[in-house]
């Protein structure tokens, strides 16, 4: 099975709150994050996510396997912008070099050399640990937050029926949808396809996916206008609806958006105030 | 007479990007406690009749529609969609994809909550929905764990919740297994008893028949070609067009000159199999996931030469992850699986695929490419087989299933019975020497997809053919062996007279015995082997008593 919900009833820090209340606490956090730079400020919000990643009540077993993806991706890109030193020079314009690394070789007279320097170096792990910030608030989602209660959550949050609704039923279908790719694979690779063998450019390699992508998207075609007939005859979108479920907000949830929108407010004004742009020691 | 619940008058329909109408001057009606049966072979305009009863067409389907619906009394032409939902309930083909909720309990609160019933209003009605259907047990379960039988149940308790007096269903028994489709049929039948009025959509009329349908509206391209009780029915129809009972088809067969014998797998000579090593070899497999420990549990079974098996066995019985462990898709966790005498742990996928052809169930989930030739090429090029001789291949291929000159068009284009075709085409392009078939009659009506049997197992090159099924009778007419699996064990092995004589117990494995089985069973001293019922209308000695008493059995 190539996906499936994760999701159960766990003795967790997110599930502790309505789920309404969580979002408005992630959109919060995934705003302030975004407003800084500085390594220390980062430091806070990556505190606070690894607090909600170790009390979400998922075993490493669990997401090992997301978490090491993604852990290894933005340690690649990372190292990326530390090599080339791009993205940096819209928060830094001196740089202070620590080593210059000139590599013994040339190539056609041009002799490929790495510049160390404290402000690539900052910038590097700033970037990192804002990803990885966000990375671990959104990884315990799936596994925390009740698949069947995404549309009322998002009703809750003001969103109309029908946008609340269709955000459900991406829900209901994202595992229909894995085993529709899944099945697809292993036809193909029943007639000698593998995945493995690709090679090309980019343009080749899209047209060597082809045998997965059109029958998938053939698939959910078809699949979809079953889909839209069993709303219709069960009179969707004819009037305002009633959700079986309900939410309510306990004193805690009330406290979280609190803290919220002062997270937010805060990061607000201190931005605004020009804190937290980048920053690297004064060792120099 | 009371007032019919559902009165039809001249009804014809054109789907507006169509040239031909799909239905043309339907006239008909129907009663509380009525149930209906509507047959005919795919492509009739079934349901496009059933999209006209419950007002998609025209609301969603756009066209011409001429003529005049009343449900109870009401002409449905201005009413909307809400309203009709109501009277009407409709239960689609595949549960699962008008299956909508999560969890159970929202799936059947669906329609309540698009009506903005009371809260409280919709959780008695849940819960007498589930406990009617028998399955409140699931009632917080995820829909998406459910087995096919309980998703259609789910499905139909989401209709019901909204109290309809009108029930269509479309081909409910199209995805379930034998022991499935009873239950079904028998809470049809119940839900009729009790005033319901049923429309019911469906190939194997020959199940339907035990529940007794009041009567039968039989369509072809797009009229009615019958209106009546089930006795007129055997009067007008062909036994070859529609699946009828065992008893009825051997006393009409009579007649006509018995069918043409077939050469099963022609390549392969009687006196060569015999002291051959075994084609594919099952060594004490067994198989789990993490989650699901005990898929397949110490299996040992073979595939030798000349073997037409059909494979047997309830939904989630293991029967598609033992296939898949033969192509090398799954690999054992324990045991080992030997093709051609090299064990499946050291050979790819891709190289399995040179002996052992795998088609799956639906076409949709393989055609990509923008002609049939690409389709069939794709395969062969796979294996590196040089150009000249894939086109040979391609060619060969094409005209095994009756597809030659069909070459340039888009395989997406064309009929599923033909996609059918190409996707077993696309396998055979490739040279196995062995067929596997995924419910390969699946989605396709009764006489479209004999054919194709009697096709395939006639098939040149191949030496084994192993299919998957539901369908008893398929087994019992092409398979000279068959195994049988229960909850990941292989629990029976052999002839099919010898596996499917103990129909007691083959009731224990969620296997419903048909007409034909009993009539073969009965006839088994004088034929010595099953035979279709054709073939048993032409034994020297069947006679008049025997068949009388098979016809009693199935009814």
């Amino acid at each position: 099975m190539l996906v499936a919900w994760r999701y159960r009833e766990r003795r967790s820090l997110v599930q502790w709150f309505d789920p309404r209340a969580w979002f408005i606490f992630y959109a919060a956090f995934l705003a302030s994050t975004l407003l800084f730079w500085d390594l220390r400020f980062l430091a806070v919000f990556a505190l606070i996510a690894l607090i909600v990643l170790l009390t979400s009540g998922v075993s490493w077993r669990e997401m090992r396997r997301p978490l090491l993806f993604i852990f290894a991706f933005i340690t690649f890109f990372a190292f990326l912008t530390f090599l080339t030193g791009r993205g940096g020079i819209e928060v830094y314009r001196q740089e202070h070099l620590i080593r210059k690394i000139t590599f013994p070789f040339s190539i056609f007279g041009w002799q490929p050399a790495i510049q160390i320097t404290w402000e690539r170096t900052f910038f590097a792990f700033s970037q990192f640990l804002r990803v990885f910030s966000l990375a671990c608030m959104t990884v315990v989602i799936p596994y925390t937050i009740n698949p069947a209660h995404y549309g009322i959550t998002f009703r809750g949050l003001g969103l109309p029926d029908k946008i609340a609704y269709a955000i459900d039923l991406t829900m209901r279908f994202i595992p229909t949808f894995g085993r529709d790719f899944q099945l697809t694979l292993d036809a193909q690779r029943a007639r000698g396809y593998e995945l493995e063998k690709i090679r090309g450019g980019i343009i080749a390699q899209v047209r060597k996916m082809a045998p997965l992508i059109v029958p998938v998207t053939i698939h959910a075609i078809i699949a979809s206008e079953d889909i839209i007939d069993a709303m219709d005859l069960r009179a969707f979108g004819v009037g305002p609806r009633v959700w079986l479920e309900t939410l309510q907000y306990r004193l805690r949830d009330k406290i979280l958006i609190g803290f919220s929108a002062l997270l937010f407010l805060v990061s607000l004004a201190l931005s605004f105030l020009s804190y937290g742009k980048f920053w690297v020691p004064p060792i120099f | 007479m009371a007032q019919p619940l559902v009165w039809v008058n001249n009804l014809s329909f054109r789907y507006r990007d169509r040239p031909e109408p799909a239905i043309r001057e339907i006239t008909f009606e129907a009663q509380a406690g009525e149930l209906l049966l509507i047959a005919g072979a795919s492509g009739c305009g079934k349901t496009t009749l059933i999209r006209c009863l419950n007002g998609l067409i025209p609301r969603s389907y756009k066209g011409e529609l001429n003529g005049e619906i009343l449900l109870d009394g009401k002409s449905i032409a201005n009413l909307p969609l809400s309203r009709i939902s109501q009277m009407v309930g409709t239960v689609l083909q595949d549960p699962e994809r008008q299956i909508l909720g999560t969890r159970v309990r929202n799936e059947v609160a669906f329609g309540l909550e698009n009506l903005g019933l009371p809260r409280q209003e919709i959780v008695q009605r849940i819960d007498e929905a589930l406990s009617y259907l028998g399955i409140h047990h699931l009632r917080d379960r995820e829909t998406f764990n459910l087995s096919g039988g309980e998703k259609q149940k789910v499905a139909l308790a989401g209709v019901l919740a909204m109290r309809p007096k009108i029930l269509l269903l479309d081909e409910p028994l199209a995805s379930l297994d034998p022991a499935s489709a009873q239950e079904t049929l028998r809470i049809v039948r119940q839900m009729v008893d009790e005033g319901l009025c049923v429309l019911m959509v469906e190939h194997r009329v020959e199940d339907v028949l035990k529940i007794h349908p009041n009567r039968v509206l039989l369509m072809e391209e797009g009229k009615i070609r019958y209106l009546g009780d089930m006795a007129g029915l055997y009067r007008v129809v062909n036994y070859r067009e529609i699946k009828l009972p065992a008893g009825e088809v051997l006393k009409r067969a009579r007649q006509d000159a018995p069918p043409p014998i077939l050469q099963v797998l022609p390549s392969v000579q009687k006196e060569e199999t015999d002291g051959k090593p075994p084609l594919v070899r099952f060594e004490q497999v067994s198989f789990g996931y993490e989650t699901k420990p005990n898929v397949l549990r110490k299996i040992d079974f073979e595939i030798r030469r000349g073997d037409v098996i059909a494979v047997l066995g309830a939904n989630g019985a293991g029967k598609t992850t033992l296939v898949k462990h033969a192509i090398g898709l799954l690999k054992p966790t324990s045991g080992r699986v030997l093709i051609n005498g090299v064990d499946s742990h050291h050979l790819s996928v891709a190289e399995i695929a040179r002996t052992l052809g795998y088609v799956f169930q639906s076409p949709s989930h393989m055609l990509f490419a923008p002609t049939v030739f690409e389709e069939l090429a794709f395969g062969p090029r796979n294996l590196d087989h040089p150009p000249h001789q894939v086109e040979k291949e391609v060619m060969e291929a094409l005209e095994i299933v009756n597809l030659s000159g069909r070459e340039k068009e888009p395989p997406l284009a064309l009929s599923f019975g033909q996609q059918k075709r190409v996707s077993i085409a696309a396998v055979l392009s490739m040279r196995s020497r062995i067929l596997i078939m995924d419910e390969p009659t699946a989605g396709q009506d009764y006489q479209n997809y004999m054919d194709f049997m009697d096709a395939i197992v006639q098939l040149p090159n191949i030496e084994a053919i192993l299919f998957i099924t539901h369908d008893l009778d398929l087994a019992i007419i092409y398979a000279n062996r068959v195994a049988l699996m229960s909850e990941g064990r292989l629990v029976a092995d052999g002839a099919p007279q010898e596996v499917l004589r103990d129909v007691e117990r083959l009731m224990d494995w969620r296997l419903v015995p048909t007409s034909l089985l009993r009539l073969n069973l009965e006839l088994l001293p004088n034929s010595g082997k099953f035979l279709r019922a054709e073939a048993l209308a032409h034994l020297p000695s069947v006679h008049l008593g025997g068949k009388e008493n098979s016809r009693e059995s199935i009814l």
